[in-house]
């Protein structure tokens, strides 16, 4: 006889079977899209449209057409990629960190965040891409052996290292995805009827047959790519905070980013998992799969990881302050009391302040709140990443080359857009391809831990 | 019992083999074919038959693919005779004579291929002594403007027949003449010896013509009080080399008052703490901030129009002083601080060695300065009458009787030779009497305002292209020869005026020209012969006239004496107490340093290089005193309405201009062009004007006076953004720009730049070149910071010759001006608590309600361009490498390798690194002479034009660096020899850069290294810039 544990709630509610499992995940995959659906792939297209002419104009005129200048020569551009990669890494963590700790709950999210980090990556790899002047030759980034002559890359420059890092990270990131896919293919194909359908899954599922010797070597491959990602939520974002750490613009030039950038990546990457998840789990029925009790623990982590990235701002102020250095300090006094005073303060009351709350249970557990919370710290960490370039940048070292900046048109375009191909990605990956994790699931439908 | 049946599935299983026992054991027991992959014999690529000819047909389809691509046929044609002394790849250099406006400084034109790409100063020149400033730089730009008139028109018709319009003009020429009708040649300022020749023959040839000289900005007060003191009606040359003390009352001769190079070159030579006699000390007393007055030691800020009381006290001053009489007035008008009394007392002190001026164009003012120069003794030194200058002659009377005789029909013919009185004097008056007239003609090159309305159009060369001399000083005879055929169908106004009075000696016909064979002998210009015939009792041989032609200058024995003094100054006591009184708000109209009359008004090089003082670029504004704005609540993009009599502007951007005297509002001239062009505005293409046209408030009676009295301004609803190069004006207390003062400098050399050292470490190693004695070239440069006045000729220099583009006024609003060499000017107010220079602590003082430190300031000018730092920021962080080291001290740009990641650009601390947003030619968003054929022409060759997504910024000029190590190596002279002059260099009227070779201990910048007033901007960050600033000494102890 089997006994649930008495100490811990169930990981999966509602009393399911297994054939329970496999129908109500499937459920949007088998039959016709809902209209929920499609107005919201509708709205996603359309976003799309507006990426797809900024992007022209960018293109066709020269990012001329975005208002960076003179000084500040990084704005919305590095903002939302810091931002999207920042989004990319609540996926990773779930998946990998996670696993590795056993932490069965994530079993029912795991999925999402993982197609949320492939799809952050990509909205994020736009901005490094398209904000390169000629964008044409942006392959001369790579070590590739040429005929230009002695021509090779600067092994010196943290943009080269964003390079590897970045392709690395979403290579490795797609990889492990789609091997966790392949059982629930491999199920989709069983039930699909269509000849395409069949056909495409038939193909994607690379002929799994369920016996043991595939069930075993693919646990194998999850503990190997789980091995080889958890290091990579780390390095990615250190990477990405080197890019501003080795400079010496001030407000740069910083030895704390590197754990302030990899805390502040996982906060915002579970506040988009949050804010996917209440929605999805409404919409698609799945609240007994994604309980409360996942919420509670996301919004445990926002909180955890939101004052963490609160002492960083706090550490840097005073280690502004304590260096002695002049251009340091006033960096930090121009980002709160200067003319861009209300990014930073809106920054710090979506940061640090506003995920306090989270010390209730009540708000931990009201999915409405939780939604609003996770937007505010969104809202909040692409604030983070303005005030950090932006603010930096606009008053360095010389005040004759003080500027002001705001973004154009077809900046904040772009970065609209951006969500266009995100949720266009989402809302494909939701038609086609199980949120959750149907064989994972399934192991967990007793808490047999 | 349970049925314990054992099912098997093989004989193996049943008997139990050791083989099936074994492999039972091991799940995967198919090894995977490693093994095999890993050992075969070799890893070469092995083409079977089938995949040879799949790679062969892709290769033979690539290339012809590839081969198919058109690219388009550029033709080198060379030359079937090559020109005399013209190397394809190789400049010539020429001297000539600037003619952009009439100070005729000397210079040199850069010639490549046949087309002048540059013009300098010209070292053997009196006047420019090797320095330019950015309109002479500029200049050039108009050479290759496609909006001159590519032909005469006729009632506003083309005519390309010179021949037909020589014999209409002559037809009407000679009925005026008949009709004994009088005719007006109204010219600008003009001493040229052979065009005054030809003026004369024309005017024998037409008995009826008077020719009358018309400057837009006039200095009839200074002639007419020298004519009556001195019996002169010439301007003094003043040398302010020799002056230790220089009074100056709001004239801006460092910028734009009457001959600002040559006046630049000798202020400089006692700017300097370490000068033999010490360094001069300057006073300043203004109401608009102007960029000399930024230089100055002392500034005071006084009211203009109130400027007769204040001469007059320093007057009485000196007079009571040398017990000679006073100018009875009731008592001595005074400035805060005891400005006036003070400055007689240093007056006193440095008798016969200083120099008081005055930019007023009053004559009685005048007299006055002429009367202190007098009691000082200054003629003898630094102000000579006996060699005066000739660079300007206008009379604003006669001019006033020109335009009265032609509204009431006594001139029935009116030419106008360079200049365009419709637009810069009463324009409406002048519409009107041009219709009025029976024969106009223009020799403009261009359709402007006055041209616009004139019968005829004869347009005029550009003086690149003409043959004349000059006199612009007495004794001094500059050249200017032609550089370049003529562009368009146009012809010298010499050669008109001589064709109309039948003067002309036409040269011989050509009996090769059936054969295209040309020769100088019978193709110089007929000016030319005109031109040699004149000078043929100086210049006897052709070998003396090449040579002043090569030389470009010839000088005569400058003369001796003193013309007596006839003035008497005791009779303008009433003019005195009646100017003393004054209330309400004056505007002052100004000649900016950039467009100066408008007369450049098109050219956008000028537009786009900000004000050296607002730092403003494509518009002119109203400045205004803090506590003015504040009283009017205006703020940064505010407009106001101003109004003189029923005389309205509205809508007329402002600045806050620190250092502009309260009740008192300034504004510059040579805006708001009706008919210049696509650049300055022309109302028949559909180009807006840029800015407004302040001489519409000028008074045209007597002398022209451009300070207008009782102006009424309020504020306007419309908000304007001025186009500004930088945003942010105090330092912020960091320590980017050292001064100190004369005395604290006397006691210790290092006086300002004494701070400790900073402690850098680095765990690098001193790379090889840069060591002491390595055999290599280490390039720097050293810029004096006491010698920069802040004019921006470098900054022009430094575009033409590196093809920089120009971006317009709204990429200018968006902070993107592309300029690789800037100036920064920094403000510092003075208070009762010291030296303002943050922006809280001005916010603080504002508060307490007193604005009267905004007036009191201080400004620091600083150029900046790319340090080529050591240990470049920049170079680190290129992913592709594409900004790098060279050996010998450069930081180089590869442009062709960027990829535009501007992270260098943020990277750097001074923030000198320009990004091309866009493409800048052949770009209808930018319009200007990159996006046509003949704009095109002026390129430098030398030095890639950019294209769009790459960085760039300063190299210090190492087109010039390889041509100058070039050049040596062909003579066969040492590295040390190498003589380089970066373009901002070469263009510095105050020789404040130096450029060289730091592992050449005889160099001038190893010299300066080792001056114990250089500094390193921010040095702390152990980037090792290789530019050297000069501690900024002002004489500012004591007054």
């Amino acid at each position: 006889m089997i006994h649930d544990s008495i100490l811990r709630d169930r990981l999966v509610t509602g009393d399911k079977t297994s054939s329970d499992v496999t129908r109500d995940i499937l459920r949007p995959i088998l039959n016709n899209p809902s209209k929920s659906w499609k107005i919201g792939f509708t709205i996603s297209v359309i976003f799309l449209g507006i990426f797809a002419i900024s992007l022209f104009n960018t293109l066709w005129n020269g990012i001329g057409v975005w208002n960076i200048n003179k000084s500040v020569m990084w704005g919305w551009d590095i903002t939302n990629f810091v931002f999207w990669i920042g989004i990319g890494h609540a996926g990773t963590l779930i998946s990998a960190v996670l696993l590795l700790f056993r932490q069965k709950w994530r079993m029912s999210i795991n999925r999402s965040a993982e197609a949320m980090t492939i799809f952050a990556v990509v909205c994020a790899a736009m901005f490094p891409v398209f904000h390169m002047g000629r964008v044409w030759v942006g392959y001369w980034a790579l070590p590739l052996p040429n005929a230009f002559g002695s021509l090779w890359v600067n092994f010196n420059s943290p943009l080269l290292w964003d390079v590897f890092a970045i392709s690395t990270y979403f290579s490795v990131s797609l990889l492990f995805w789609y091997i966790g896919l392949i059982p629930d293919i491999a199920t989709i194909r069983d039930k699909v009827t269509s000849k395409l359908g069949k056909a495409m899954y038939g193909f994607f599922s690379m002929g799994w047959t369920g016996s043991t010797r595939t069930w075993a070597r693919y646990e194998l491959i999850s503990l190997i790519l789980a091995g080889l990602s958890t290091p990579l939520v780390l390095s990615v974002h250190t990477i990405v905070s080197t890019d501003f750490a080795t400079s010496l613009v001030p407000g740069w030039h910083t030895t704390i980013f590197p754990p302030y950038f990899v805390a502040g990546a996982i906060f915002s990457g579970f506040g988009m998992v949050a804010s996917l998840l209440v929605v999805a789990r409404k919409v698609m029925n799945y609240e007994n799969y994604i309980t409360i009790g996942h919420l509670d623990a996301m919004c445990k982590i926002i909180m955890v990881t939101g004052s963490i990235v609160g002492i960083a701002y706090l550490t840097e102020f005073f280690i502004a302050w304590y260096s002695g250095n002049e251009y340091e300090q006033y960096a930090f006094a121009n980002r709160a009391f200067g003319p861009y005073w209300w990014a930073y303060w809106s920054m710090m009351s979506c940061n640090l302040i506003a995920p306090q709350v989270f010390w209730f249970r009540w708000a931990r557990t009201t999915p409405w709140f939780i939604f609003i919370m996770s937007i505010v710290v969104n809202v909040g960490m692409w604030f983070e990443r303005f005030v950090i370039i932006v603010t930096s940048l606009h008053r360095d070292y010389l005040p004759s080359s003080w500027v002001m900046y705001s973004g154009s048109l077809t900046e904040v375009g772009l970065f609209l857009g951006t969500f266009g191909i995100f949720f266009t990605f989402f809302f494909l990956f939701a038609k086609f391809l199980p949120v959750i994790n149907m064989s994972e699931i399934k192991s967990i439908m007793r808490n047999r831990e | 019992m349970s049925n314990n049946i054992n099912y098997w599935k093989g004989e193996d299983e049943l008997s139990k083999s050791k083989s099936f026992v074994s492999a039972q054991k091991n799940e995967f027991h198919d090894d995977l074919p490693l093994d095999e992959i890993f050992n075969e014999e070799s890893i070469e690529l092995k083409a079977n038959r089938r995949d040879f000819l799949k790679y062969f047909g892709f290769s033979v389809t690539a290339v012809a693919l590839a081969a198919c691509y058109k690219t388009k046929i550029r033709n080198a044609i060379p030359y079937l005779v090559e020109p005399e002394a013209s190397v394809s790849g190789v400049a010539n250099y020429f001297r000539s004579t600037c003619g952009a406006c009439s100070s005729s400084c000397g210079i040199e034109v850069k010639v490549r291929e046949g087309r002048p790409i540059k013009v300098d100063g010209s070292v053997d020149s009196p006047i420019s002594q090797g320095g330019t400033c950015s309109v002479g730089q500029a200049s050039i730009l108009s050479l290759y403007d496609n909006e001159r008139l590519a032909n005469p028109l006729v009632n506003g018709s083309e005519q390309k027949e010179w021949a037909l319009i020589d014999a209409t003009v002559l037809t009407q020429l000679n009925a005026l003449k008949s009709s004994n009708s009088k005719i007006v040649l109204l010219s600008g300022s003009i001493h040229s010896p052979s065009t005054l020749k030809s003026i004369e023959k024309f005017t024998s040839a037409f008995p009826s013509l008077e020719h009358v000289s018309y400057d837009a900005i006039s200095y009839s007060g200074i002639l007419d009080a020298n004519e009556t003191d001195f019996g002169q009606r010439v301007i003094p040359t003043y040398k302010f080399g020799e002056a230790k003390v220089i009074v100056s009352f709001a004239a801006d001769f460092l910028g734009t008052w009457i001959s600002p190079v040559e006046y630049s070159k000798g202020y400089t030579q006692h700017r300097q703490p370490g000068v033999k006699g010490g360094m001069s000390k300057h006073i300043q007393f203004e109401s608009s901030l102007s960029m000399t007055g930024a230089n100055a030691d002392h500034r005071f800020p006084m009211r203009v129009s109130q400027e007769a009381l204040y001469v007059a006290s320093l007057y009485n001053y000196i007079a009571i002083a040398n017990g000679t009489k006073q100018i009875p007035i009731p008592s001595q008008g005074e400035l805060a601080g005891n400005a006036i009394k003070k400055t007689a007392e240093v007056l006193l002190k440095s008798q016969g060695k200083s120099i008081v001026i005055s930019g007023s164009n009053e004559t009685e003012i005048q007299q006055i300065i002429n009367g202190i120069n007098m009691l000082l003794g200054n003629y003898a030194t630094a102000i000579d009458l006996a060699n005066h200058s000739n660079q300007f002659k206008g009379s604003d009377k006669k001019t006033a009787e020109v335009l009265k005789g032609l509204n009431n029909g006594a001139i029935g013919g009116i030419i106008f030779y360079g200049v365009n009185p419709v637009y810069n004097h009463n324009g409406k008056e002048w519409a009107a009497g041009i219709k009025k007239a029976k024969l106009s003609i223009s020799f403009s090159s261009s359709q402007d305002e006055t041209a616009a309305l004139c019968n005829f159009v004869c347009p005029d060369n550009h003086y690149l292209e003409s043959w004349n001399d000059a006199e612009p000083r007495k004794g001094v005879y500059h050249f200017t020869q032609p550089t370049i055929s003529n562009v368009f169908n146009t012809r010298q106004a010499q050669i008109s005026m001589l064709t109309w009075s039948n003067a002309l000696v036409v040269p011989e016909k050509d009996p090769f020209a059936s054969k295209a064979i040309l020769s100088q002998k019978f193709h110089a210009s007929a000016f030319y012969n005109f031109m040699r015939d004149n000078w043929a009792k100086v210049l006897i041989s052709n070998e003396s006239f090449n040579a002043a032609l090569e030389k470009g200058v010839l000088l005569e024995e400058p003369l001796v004496g003193i013309p007596a003094y006839e003035g008497k100054v005791d009779g303008f006591a009433s003019y005195v107490l009646a100017n003393s009184k004054v209330s309400g708000i004056e505007m002052i109209l100004y000649q900016p340093v950039g467009v100066r009359d408008g007369a450049h008004g098109n050219n956008p090089w000028l537009h786009e290089n900000p004000d050296p003082v607002s730092k403003v670029s494509w518009d002119n504004y109203i400045a205004l005193p803090k506590s003015l704005a504040v009283a009017l609540e205006i703020s940064e993009g505010d407009t106001v309405n101003v109004t003189l009599g029923k005389l309205v502007y509205a809508g007329v951007p402002t600045i806050i201009q620190p250092g502009q005297a309260n009740n008192t509002i300034s504004m510059a001239l040579g805006y708001g062009r009706t008919h210049a062009g696509k650049v300055g505005g022309s109302i028949d293409k559909g180009y807006n004007s840029i800015g407004v046209n302040g001489f519409a408030f000028v008074n045209n009676t007597g002398n022209r006076n451009f300070v207008i009295k009782n102006v009424e301004i309020t504020k306007s609803d419309d908000t304007y953004n001025l186009a500004q190069t930088q945003t942010h004006h105090t330092i912020e207390g960091r320590d980017i720009i050292r001064e100190s003062s004369f005395e604290a400098w006397k006691k210790s050399p290092n006086a300002g730049n004494d701070k400790a050292k900073t402690h850098v470490y680095t765990i690098w190693e001193k790379p090889e070149y840069r060591k002491d004695g390595a055999p290599n070239h280490l390039w720097a440069m050293a810029i004096d910071l006491n010698s920069c006045t802040g004019c921006g000729s470098c900054v022009v220099s430094c575009s033409i010759e590196n093809n920089v583009p120009i971006v317009g006024r709204e990429q200018v609003l968006l902070r993107r001006e592309m300029h690789w060499i800037r100036i920064d000017r920094y403000y510092a107010f003075r208070s009762k608590e010291g030296n303002l220079t943050r922006e809280d602590e001005i916010a603080n003082q504002d508060k307490k309600g007193n604005h009267d430190h905004w007036q009191d300031v201080s400004v620091l000018y600083q150029p900046m361009m790319c340090q080529h730092c050591s240990n470049a920021p920049c170079e680190t962080v290129c992913p592709v490498l594409a900004t790098t080291h060279s050996s010998e001290g450069l930081n180089q740009m590869t442009y062709n390798r960027c990829i535009g990641t501007k992270y260098c650009g943020n990277n750097c601390p001074y923030k000198v690194r320009r990004f091309n947003w866009f493409r800048y030619n052949d770009n209808d968003a930018f319009d200007f002479n990159f996006n046509n054929p003949l704009g095109k022409m002026v390129i430098n060759p030398d030095v890639t034009v950019r294209t769009r997504g790459v960085m760039e910024k300063c190299s210090f000029c190492v087109q010039r660096i390889q041509e100058g190590k070039l050049s040596a190596k062909r003579q066969g002279k040492s590295p040390n020899q190498v003589a380089v002059q970066t373009a901002c260099q070469r263009a510095c009227p105050s020789n404040a850069i130096v450029f060289g070779d730091l592992h050449n201990p005889e160099s001038e910048v190893s010299k300066l290294y080792k001056n114990e007033r250089g500094f390193t901007v921010l040095e702390e960050l152990n980037i090792q810039s290789s530019v050297m600033y000069m501690t900024k000494i002002r004489n500012n102890d004591t007054i």
